[in-house]
């Protein structure tokens, strides 16, 4: 590591979790630069709320270390520098938003002017309305209201926009985009992978607690050379791993998603051995293929050493 | 200042939030004042002894139900709905959650318990100035230990559990705890049972403060609220520190 990089705004140094029976965390390396946009990605259980829970303190590791701004994310001056919007956090129904965001921005010593927070969350309108008057979506804007009312240096989005429709959706990415403008960091989980590569600028990929791959979204898409075929087939899994060239199978509803490394003779041999195929495409592999195939690759191998 | 005005901030949100629950505000105020109005001073028409003494015992019962419900309930409630954890990661200081309900439960419990005093008042319940400030003191003072209690409910079971838990414990409470009843008119198995509960001591406390019951046993009941609340603190810290970790 260069001396001259900046020092990370948080960061998990092999960390290791344990939730019941299961291992959470594996040993996981993470480090969040200032005015970096991370995305965190990876299957359900892989570990990313788990990875949230210490980077904001609310867990110990069991090993290894948990930092924010260089220091334990216990720290209440820590805490001051960063903005949290959890998954699924409620909000008081009695309080207005107005009354509701002027109370998160009195626990930081130098927030946000209240105006601006509602500005930027997009709740004009809405100011007076008690919380448990809201709709999920907007009960998502008040949260992300909470999250950037201290104009923080950091901040934490666990699938902020769960719930949102399509507008609600992209005004929040703006919102976001502008806090990353102003030099604040992001560490963004989701299910969707749109999301992660409108505003990542970095992709971690997790799974088992582990990390199976970092780097920039090019870097992750080229990590899967090659070509998506998406298709109806009456072909098994297995059948279509054995075509030529194929590197990955992945199936959504009735289509099916083939990785190849090379379209023409991937497609030769499907078309010879099912004339039934229906609904074919074929496009260059996707994030989402590249994250799919990243964490079918590393369960195949977690399977083999057990 | 800072800290202090976060906890004033945060204390102010609870009151309000309070303020605009009606189900929650109206049986805390209501029920006590009903109560007395109806038993206390409507039966005892007259006899300004038994107004005297059933205002010692519903002091204390006023203290129970915000206590109980504010801590117990209300708490499951918000940490089910996440709404703790937000506040455990904002830069609020250890324990401002908490302060800021307990504000909120006394200033409903001085309401109630300021009502009720003006109500005796007029039903023409007499004594010197200092024992109307021990009572209604004590009657505030015991929301902490109840509050306490609460907490416990509130901070390990999930909200279904932990309404229904308080409303058993404000029941019991009230009842072996003789606040409604005398002891005396009840089996001896109750009395017991009365023994271990924080409402039996403090309306005992109470009798005595406003001069209806000779100073005896003072040493007793205290120790025995010291040792429920030390308990309770214990089991809330764990359990506060248990889901924190």
């Amino acid at each position: 590591m260069s001396l001259n990089l900046p020092p990370p705004v948080a960061a998990l140094s092999k960390a290791i979790k344990r939730r019941g029976a299961t291992l959470a965390l594996n040993g996981l390396d993470l480090m969040i630069r200032p005015g970096q946009c991370v995305a965190l990605l990876g299957p359900n259980g892989a570990g990313k709320s788990t990875s949230v829970a210490l980077l904001t303190g609310r867990l110990r590791p069991d090993a290894g270390e948990a930092f924010l701004f260089g220091g334990d994310p216990r720290d209440v001056a820590a805490r001051g520098r960063m903005g949290v919007m959890l998954q699924e956090a409620g909000l008081p129904r009695t309080l207005t938003v107005r009354e509701q965001v002027d109370l998160f921005r009195g626990y930081y010593r130098k927030p946000r002017p209240l105006d601006e927070i509602i500005r930027l969350a997009g709740l004009e309108g809405l100011e007076r309305r008690r919380c448990g008057a809201l709709s999920g979506g907007q009960q998502r804007r008040v949260q992300f209201a909470l999250a950037i009312a201290g104009r923080p240096d950091f901040l934490v989005l666990d699938e902020p926009t769960t719930g949102m429709d399509i507008d609600a959706r992209r005004a929040l990415w703006t919102a976001v985009r502008a806090e990353i403008a102003r030099g604040c960091a992001v560490l963004l989980t989701t299910h969707h992978l749109d999301e992660a590569e409108a505003l990542a600028d970095r992709i971690v990929v997790i799974d088992h607690g582990q990390v199976i791959a970092d780097g920039a979204p090019e870097a992750i898409k080229a990590r899967v050379s090659g070509v998506a075929i998406r298709c109806r087939t009456r072909l098994t899994d297995a059948e279509l791993a054995g075509l030529a060239r194929v590197t990955g199978v992945s199936r959504d509803g009735g289509r099916v998603t083939l990785l190849t490394t090379s379209a023409p003779a991937t497609l030769r041999e499907l078309l010879a051995r099912d004339e039934t195929v229906d609904d074919l495409t074929v496009a260059g592999a996707s994030l989402e293929d590249a994250v799919t195939r990243l964490v079918g690759s590393s369960t195949q191998r977690q399977a083999e050493v057990a | 200042m800072h800290t202090l005005a976060v906890y004033a901030r945060e204390a102010h949100a609870q009151i309000v939030s309070t303020w605009r629950t009606p189900q929650f505000l109206i049986p805390s105020l209501a029920l006590p004042l009903l109560f007395y109005g109806v038993i206390g001073l409507g039966l005892s028409k007259g006899r300004e002894e038994i107004a005297h003494v059933m205002l010692a015992n519903y002091v204390i019962f006023a203290a129970i139900a915000p206590a109980m419900f504010g801590f117990g309930a209300a708490v499951a409630a918000e940490r089910e709905a996440k709404l703790i954890e937000l506040k455990q990661i904002a830069p609020l200081p250890a324990g401002g959650y908490l302060a800021g309900r307990l504000v909120a439960a006394l200033a409903l419990v001085a309401t109630a318990i300021g009502l009720l005093g003006v109500l005796a008042w007029f039903g023409g319940v007499k004594m010197v100035p200092w024992r109307w400030a021990a009572t209604l003191g004590l009657g505030l003072g015991s929301a902490v230990p109840f509050a306490l209690v609460g907490l416990n409910i509130g901070l390990r079971m999930g909200s279904q559990g932990a309404a229904a838990v308080a409303n058993l414990l404000f029941l019991s409470f009230c009842l072996f705890g003789g606040l409604w009843m005398p002891l005396d008119l009840m089996p001896a198995w109750i009395a017991k049972v009365a023994e271990v509960t924080p409402s039996y001591h403090l309306g005992k406390l109470s009798m005595m403060l406003s001069g209806m019951a000779p100073m005896a046993d003072v040493q007793r009941h205290v120790t025995v609220l010291a040792v429920i609340s030390s308990a309770a603190v214990a089991g809330a810290w764990a359990a506060w520190r248990r889901q924190a970790a």
